[in-house]
């Protein structure tokens, strides 16, 4: 009794993790285990923390437990994980797998690798100059600020492989953006060099947390939310403060 | 036919910045047309509210999230995806970034300036901008979040579809 409920517990906590890791809302987690732990012939205590969660498993007649903390894994928001991830929850279900292939499924899973970063990379690039278009910037600013991404979002996809954190990367990639989008104004390049400034660093706001925050909020997971919205609001601090600190540099006024 | 030239080139940046973004986030390919597709009907329709309409951008930027929360619920089983994999991106293009770090430069203004008025101005542009944004982005979490919670079952039994294929 007691190994079964620790391989099933063991196995509940790192699935939860996992997809807290990789930026699934709370009310997804909650569902998701619900509908492992239903199949699994156990119920389910879930407490989910920031940066925890605390799963504790009862067997069928409320007469043994096992509990069991996990951090979550995962070092960004992956939609991919969280849809395969789901999927497995629904593979449980209804194909009766056991813990055993489930965990085996699940490794499988978070050891997938993510998109090709090139590809990413000149993607997110083609993004931003899109949005400086969007806010009426000409063509030569949009040329700047796909330079500007280009060249910020290489250095924080090089210094998060170098693990450093993720406050520090935002900074310096807000910086160095900001410093190359202030070459409209430098060069005289462009008509609107104040949105090409504006928009280089706007890759770096962390939307998906914003709204993860909101969605919790609704879910009723305050604890979460105010944690999610926190973390938005430091990155947004450090964007900026690159962004004065680029601004700074090359003797911008902050507002015109 | 210059509103329809200005509908189709907002379509067509917002639905790339819709692509890029949620390159980020690592969606994976057979998603992000949906990404694409919500992400222009969005930033258009709030496009046009808030410059041919006139209407202010907190209850534009609520609508359009509604209308991009609604699409994504049939579209959801069709893409075998939950669906804020992908309009959750699709709204990242509506996220009003520029508001939040003029809230931040407000601040740091605040903070440099030295006299009372230079102060009083930097303090309203921080509280203007920083307001704006956070009621922008919670109108925008409503109306994206209300469908998936109005429509529970469709939302949390897309990824279910995938096994019955």
């Amino acid at each position: 009794m007691h190994d079964m409920l620790k391989g099933k517990c063991r196995f509940i906590s790192s699935y939860a993790a996992a997809l807290l890791g990789c930026g699934a809302t709370c009310i997804r987690i909650e569902k998701n285990v619900e509908r492992i732990a239903r199949t699994f012939g156990v119920h389910v205590d879930m407490t989910l923390l920031p940066s925890h969660v605390i799963t504790v498993v009862w067997d069928k007649d409320y007469t043994h437990s096992y509990n069991c903390q996990s951090k979550p894994t995962g070092e960004a928001i992956d939609f991919c994980r969280n849809i395969e991830l789901s999927k497995l929850s629904w593979q449980i279900a209804e194909d009766k797998l056991l813990y055993e292939d489930a965990a085996n499924r699940f490794e499988k899973i978070i050891s997938q690798p993510r998109l090709n970063k090139w590809l990413v990379l000149l993607l997110t690039s083609t993004a931003n100059a899109s949005f400086c278009r969007l806010f009426g910037g000409d063509f030569k600013a949009v040329g700047i600020v796909f330079c500007a991404t280009l060249i910020g979002f290489l250095l924080k996809q090089i210094m998060l492989e170098d693990k450093i954190d993720l406050r520090i990367t935002t900074v310096l990639s807000a910086f160095v953006a900001s410093v190359i989008g202030a070459s409209g104004y430098l060069f005289g390049i462009s008509g609107t060099p104040e949105l090409a400034l504006g928009t280089s660093v706007l890759f770096l706001v962390p939307g998906i947390p914003y709204i993860n925050a909101g969605s919790d909020l609704f879910a009723g997971h305050y604890l979460c939310s105010v944690s999610r919205f926190i973390q938005a609001v430091i990155l947004t601090i450090c964007l900026s403060l690159g962004l004065c600190g680029g601004m700074f540099l090359m003797q911008m006024n902050f507002f015109n | 036919m210059e509103l329809l030239f200005d509908i189709l080139q907002d379509m067509l940046f917002s639905a790339l910045a819709a692509i890029g973004f949620a390159s980020i986030s690592n969606t994976p390919f057979s998603a992000m047309k949906y990404c694409a597709l919500l992400g222009a009907v969005g930033h258009s329709l709030r496009f046009v509210m808030m410059n041919y309409m006139g209407i202010h951008i907190v209850i534009s930027a609520f609508v359009a999230a509604l209308i991009i929360g609604i699409l994504a619920i049939p579209f959801a089983p069709k893409a075998k995806c939950p669906p804020e994999t992908f309009s959750y991106p699709a709204l990242l293009p509506m996220i009003p970034g520029m508001y939040a770090y003029r809230a931040v430069q407000g601040l740091v203004l605040c903070l440099s300036s030295n006299d009372e008025s230079a102060f009083d101005h930097y303090f309203y542009l921080m509280n203007f901008n920083g307001l704006t944004c956070v009621i922008v982005v919670a109108g925008m979490v409503l109306g994206v979040t209300l469908p998936i919670f109005v429509f529970k079952r469709i939302s949390f039994s897309a990824t279910r579809e995938m096994i019955k294929d």
